[in-house]
């Protein structure tokens, strides 16, 4: 809890200006010391920003930053780190190939005349372990540790440099629940023991309710308010971000009458990029005009369910059928034939060409359809043309017309040109990965209702996420997936999200159920 | 017009003037007078018949090389190797074309130009090969090739392949006449192949703007992880995009020896390929530019020509204008895209293939 | 063909002198693409440094001269390489190709515009002289002999890999490659590396190019480089950067060209000169295959 006034951080009138976008309108924060503070807002609300300029990566367009009352004249991080403000990032800015010990130690590392001290380096991460209490071994290299791990890693490096304020970017984005907890204690434990002080950005509204003492709020750059965490809810809080009153209301739906699957999928194993076991003999079934959520974190062998389904990894055994052909080892163009579309995880490299204009983006998989092209050989770009601007009309794509380049558009009119592609090929079979990963909640409804819609068409779809919420909102069934199999399947209307949240995480025996 | 093109315009003209007056002081530093230099140049590109059919004829060899290089690069893969592929199609059509003496020019030619093209696209696909199967940076194998071509098509010149004919030191064994290709101005380098580039340079500009084929190449290009999974065959795109290439260099091989020289020489290029590779680069692989500029270049060229022989300033003061006008054009570009940059994704190194992880 | 003719000492000689020139620009590509912006502009690297060193050394009648010559070109070319890739963010891909034309064009432009000859250069008073070379006596019928370039070449292979393994610095230099933002978030610029990096490749390159035209041979000839340059960088590919790998690399491709010029006795010298190429393509070739099959089964298609 805080005990002073005087705040330990003030920053006073921060407008930061990127070209073609203000990050930052105006903002004046005080941060108080001992408390643990957070900042929360949606993905571009500018919270990343903001924090960045306090420990010096960007330098403000305008206004100041002062820390225990003295102001900062450069925006850098050696100075940030001289004033005793350490910042992990949400990319952790670890070098992979280094040991643990040498990127907590990089740039001051000691030395015996010229050359490395790598023993002393170990051991200074030795002492950090011991004062601290934050396990890591100092030779083990940071590509191989865990995501959780990694964290620690970079805890420490900020901690090393003598840091008395911790600023912690969407921390728990890459963590699972138990890890989450851990961090949780050791936040509060170093709060506590040494009296830090805690600024956690971060847009998961129950870990601000379950950490911060008070919290602001930023929308589009502005600071909108900041209160006492008692004072508020979850409900406030969203309300706060978004503007607006935001009710994520749960869809009418009519059950399919469908008998046949259009998908299924039976006894699957696919590898990972390092050839380990990623999907292990995972078996799943999702019939036209029904949605089949998979819930599951990060990592857990989704992406290359996803990847394997669409024709873009290699299948080891198993079998997969669509439409009652069977289609284990295909291409993605003869998938695709068949009447699929995919939105894929990863938006900007594998679904997008960013430097190809809007027109070529809502085309391609497309352009040998007798409506694009004579014989399947001479273009017809007048067409083109014409069905662009229907599209960005339907789809209200914003950004400069539709000769502009994809890169040059904003995050969110990036995704609905890749919606509006797969969302407008006729096809009736879908998967989608993460589909409001990155999106703002307008955009994110508005997407759940093409979802809702194609399902309404009769389309079978796969719907592959991490957000609960969502799954939720949009699933007729739900399934789990853990390590690369099918771990339980609900009925999201009966089943408490807690207890498929411990399915997510393998623990589901202790829900008590089968 | 759009935004981007308005800036790239710009951007084009500018580096152009800018490298102008760099040529300028350049030839004032080493003691000759810029606008005495300039002026031979125009007088040499354009003042007499000969001077202009030469321009023309230079405006045709850039075509087809700047086109073949923006060709590949559309199916994402750089060809550095024009001018080995270019040997090969010139070694392979002079030998079968001597093979082939006293037969009809009806049926020699096009057999003549069917084994360029061949020798051109076998040479090109190895490197396309190596990068599509193995991720190997096709800039070094495809310059490393060039060396490779050039000696071993000399080897053949002066040895297996050596005419017997007297007096001929070097070079395979003469064309018929029947096969030549006639000149159209007395006295220049315009042939009647000025033609068949016309017509081959606007069917690849077809192919690559116009059709479905071109359109997946070019997407396949910007990003064959995308183009692969919205369904295009990303390998055999970007392979075609290096037979074409390959091929059209053959051909200009063939069309050299048989235009302009008698037999295979193996001085008979005088790094043609780079010149148009320079060219696509600086228009930045778009066809119609390319063709456009070529105009503008080869003149440039052939006036340097004039320009070395009246007032000493060496030719090669075009391929620094040339190399000046894409570092300006390149530094103007990164700055944009820095500026406009969105995600922090790196950008892939081309050269790594793949090598650190 | 005798074996013994390939495998003999002054085939042992040749490869130490040839690999020299694709070491040193080796070792200075290698800084680059430790910081992440790999040049592969170093064949043009070579040929200027080539054309200053033997400018310098024929101007001022001293070797020394030409290294500075070549040394101060070498510093001119980094800083050019690396305010175009650095600040102007162009892409290194096409700078790099563009100024090996450039510098060819420049270079042969100078000797042609400037000093009135073409193809080589034959100095009519004076003379290119060359780096000293440490004669250590003989051994059977061959005249040992190596240029003192050869041991300095050495050295700094050497040297690099202390650098990069054993000191701070080389770290530094490794972070702003690979990780950039993480050398950034501690407070050092990875911009200063690169420039540093941009730096000490356009040294090495022109002190490969230096003596290129002041020792290995005794004047500057048009082209003279021969895209040793691009040798030098699937080198560094082949070595992944670790300077003892790339320096077993450019003594293979060493060998196999003195090895080519051995055996012009009985094959044709034309056909041994395509020999090294076509060995740097096989070696890039057994690269590959060998990461693939060591990544196991590819499971991404």
């Amino acid at each position: 809890m805080s005990q002073e006034v005087t705040p330990v951080v003030s920053m006073r009138h921060i407008t930061m200006q990127f070209p073609g976008v203000l990050a930052n309108d105006d903002v004046s924060l005080d941060i108080r010391k001992g408390e643990i503070f957070a900042l929360v807002g949606e993905n571009g609300a500018g919270k990343s920003t903001l924090m960045n300029i306090l420990y010096g990566m960007y330098t403000p367009t305008d206004g100041e930053v002062l820390v225990r009352g003295e102001r900062l004249f450069r925006f850098d991080p050696n100075e940030a780190i001289r004033h005793g403000i350490g910042m992990v990032h949400q990319h952790f800015m670890l070098v992979p190939s280094f040991t643990v010990a040498q990127n907590i130690v990089l740039n001051t590392e000691p030395r015996r005349g010229l050359f490395y001290d790598f023993r002393r380096a170990n051991q200074i991460v030795e002492e950090l372990v011991q004062e601290y209490g934050l396990a890591v071994r100092p030779t083990d290299t940071v590509r191989d540790i865990s995501v959780g791990l990694q964290q620690r890693v970079e805890i420490l490096k900020a901690l090393y440099r003598g840091a008395d304020i911790l600023i912690l970017d969407e921390p728990t984005a890459v963590l699972t629940p138990q890890e989450t907890d851990e961090l949780f204690d050791v936040i509060r434990s170093i709060v506590r023991i040494r009296q830090m002080t805690v600024i956690i950005i971060t847009h998961k509204l129950n870990e601000v309710m379950a950490i911060s003492d008070r919290v602001g709020v930023m929308r589009q750059g502005k600071l909108i308010g900041v209160c006492q965490t008692c004072d508020v809810n979850e409900r406030i809080l969203a309300s706060m971000m978004v503007g607006k009153d935001v009710l994520m209301e749960p869809f009418i739906r009519e059950k399919t009458k469908a008998t046949e699957p259009a998908l299924v999928v039976e006894n699957l194993s696919v590898l990972d990029n390092r050839g380990l076991p990623a999907v292990r003999g995972l078996s799943l079934k999702v019939f036209p005009g029904e949605i089949l959520g998979i819930a599951g974190i990060e990592g857990n062998g989704q992406s290359e369910l996803a990847e394997a389904v669409t024709g873009m990894r290699h299948v080891q055994s198993g079998q997969i059928r669509i439409l009652n052909r069977d289609v284990t080892g295909m291409d993605p163009a003869q998938i695709r034939a068949l009447g699929v579309s995919h939105v894929p995880e990863d938006r900007i490299q594998t679904g997008l060409s960013g430097k190809s204009d809007i027109v070529d983006n809502l085309v391609v998989g497309r352009e040998k359809e007798p409506q694009f092209s004579i014989r399947g050989f001479h273009l017809k770009k007048k067409r083109m043309k014409e069905y662009a601007e229907e599209l960005s009309a339907n789809f209200d794509i914003r950004g400069g017309g539709i000769h502009t380049p994809t890169q040059s558009l904003s995050g969110g009119n990036m995704q609905k040109v890749l919606v509006a592609r797969e969302f407008s090929s006729g096809s009736r079979v879908m998967i989608i990965s993460q589909p409001s990963r990155g999106v703002d909640v307008g955009a994110m409804d508005f997407i759940h209702r093409q979802i809702m819609e194609k399902r309404s068409e009769g389309c079978a779809i796969l719907l592959i996420s991490a957000d609960l919420d969502e799954l939720y909102r949009l699933s007729d069934r739900l399934c789990t997936i853990y390590e690369g199999s099918i771990t339980g399947e609900f009925d999201p209307s009966v089943t408490e999200k807690r207890e498929v949240g411990l399915y997510m995480t393998g623990r589901g025996e202790e829900a008590g159920h089968e | 017009m759009s935004d981007a093109r308005k800036k790239y315009l710009l951007s084009l003209f500018s580096s152009i003037l800018m490298a102008l007056v760099i040529g300028a002081v350049i030839m004032a530093v080493s003691g000759h007078n810029p606008l005495e230099g300039y002026a031979v140049l125009i007088t040499g590109a354009f003042g007499s018949e000969r001077s202009i059919g030469n321009t023309l004829y230079k405006t045709a060899q850039l075509c087809i090389t700047g086109i073949a290089t923006a060709v590949a690069s559309q199916g994402g893969i750089f060809n550095v190797g024009g001018e080995g592929q270019m040997y090969l199609g010139a070694i392979a059509s002079c030998w079968l074309g001597a093979a082939l003496n006293g037969t009809s020019p009806w049926l020699a030619i096009p057999l003549c130009l069917l084994a360029a093209i061949l020798a051109g696209a076998l040479y090109a696909w190895i490197p396309a090969i190596l990068k599509i199967k193995l991720n190997i940076s096709e800039v070094i194998t495809t310059i490393l090739m060039n060396s490779i071509a050039i000696y071993f098509c000399t080897y053949l010149a002066n040895g297996p392949l050596k005419t017997t004919e007297k007096g001929i030191v070097s070079g395979t064994a003469s064309l018929d006449r029947a096969f030549r290709f006639s000149r159209l101005i007395k006295g220049s380098n315009l042939t009647q192949t000025v033609f068949m580039i016309a017509v081959v340079t606007l069917l690849v500009w077809y192919l690559m703007s116009r059709t479905t084929t071109g359109f997946g190449m070019k997407l396949t290009g910007e990003n064959s992880r995308f183009a692969r999974y919205a369904g295009l065959n990303a390998g055999m795109l970007g392979i075609l995009g290096m037979l074409i290439s390959g091929a059209m260099c053959g051909m200009l091989g063939m069309f050299e020896c048989f235009g302009l020289q008698t037999r295979f020489k193996t001085d008979f290029s005088n790094e043609f390929y780079f010149d148009g590779m320079l060219v696509a680069m600086i228009m930045q692989y778009r066809p119609l530019g390319i063709i456009l500029m070529s105009f503008f270049f080869g003149a440039l060229k052939i006036g340097a020509v004039s320009m070395q022989s009246q007032t000493g300033i060496s030719s090669e003061l075009i391929l620094i204008i040339q190399s000046v006008i894409i570092f300006f054009m390149a530094a103007q570009e990164g700055l944009l895209a820095s500026l406009g940059r969105h995600s922090s994704a790196r950008r892939a190194n081309r050269m790594r293939g793949g090598v650190k992880s | 063909m005798n074996l013994g003719t390939i495998f003999s000492l002054s085939t042992l000689l040749n490869t130490v002198n040839t690999s020299t020139i694709v070491i040193l620009a080796a070792l200075g590509c290698l800084m680059t693409d430790q910081a992440g912006i790999m040049c592969i502009g170093i064949d043009g690297m070579i040929i200027i440094g080539a054309f200053a060193g033997a400018m310098g050394s024929w101007l001022c009648g001293s070797w020394v001269m030409g290294l500075v010559f070549a040394l101060a070109a070498g510093l001119l070319s980094g800083l050019f390489y690396g305010v175009l890739v650095i600040r102007y963010h162009s892409d290194e891909f096409i700078i790099g190709v563009a100024f090996n034309l450039f510098a060819q064009a420049l270079t042969t432009f100078l000797l042609r515009t400037l000093i009135g000859q073409s193809g080589s250069f034959h100095p009519t008073t004076g003379e290119v002289v060359k780096i000293p070379v440490l004669q250590l006596g003989r051994v059977g019928d061959t005249q040992v002999q190596i240029s003192i370039m050869v041991l300095l070449a050495w050295f700094l292979v050497l040297a690099m890999w202390v650098f990069l393994y054993k000191t701070p610095q080389g770290f530094w230099l490794h972070a702003s490659g690979e990780h950039p933002e993480s050398l950034r978030s501690v407070g050092r610029s990875p911009e200063k590396q690169r420039y540093f990096a941009s730096l000490g490749c356009g040294l090495l390159c022109t002190l490969a190019g230096a003596y290129l035209s002041m020792g290995y041979l005794s004047t500057f000839t048009e082209n003279m480089s021969a895209s040793k340059g691009y040798v030098a960088v699937a080198c560094v590919i082949f070595g992944r950067s670790n300077p003892l790998i790339v320096f077993f690399a450019t003594l293979l491709f060493g060998f196999i060209e003195a090895a080519g010029l051995r055996m012009q006795g009985f094959i044709d010298p034309t056909l041994t000169a395509t020999f090294p190429y076509v060995g740097t393509i096989l070696m890039m070739v057994f690269l590959a295959l060998r990461q693939r099959t060591r990544r196991g089964h590819r499971a991404a298609k």
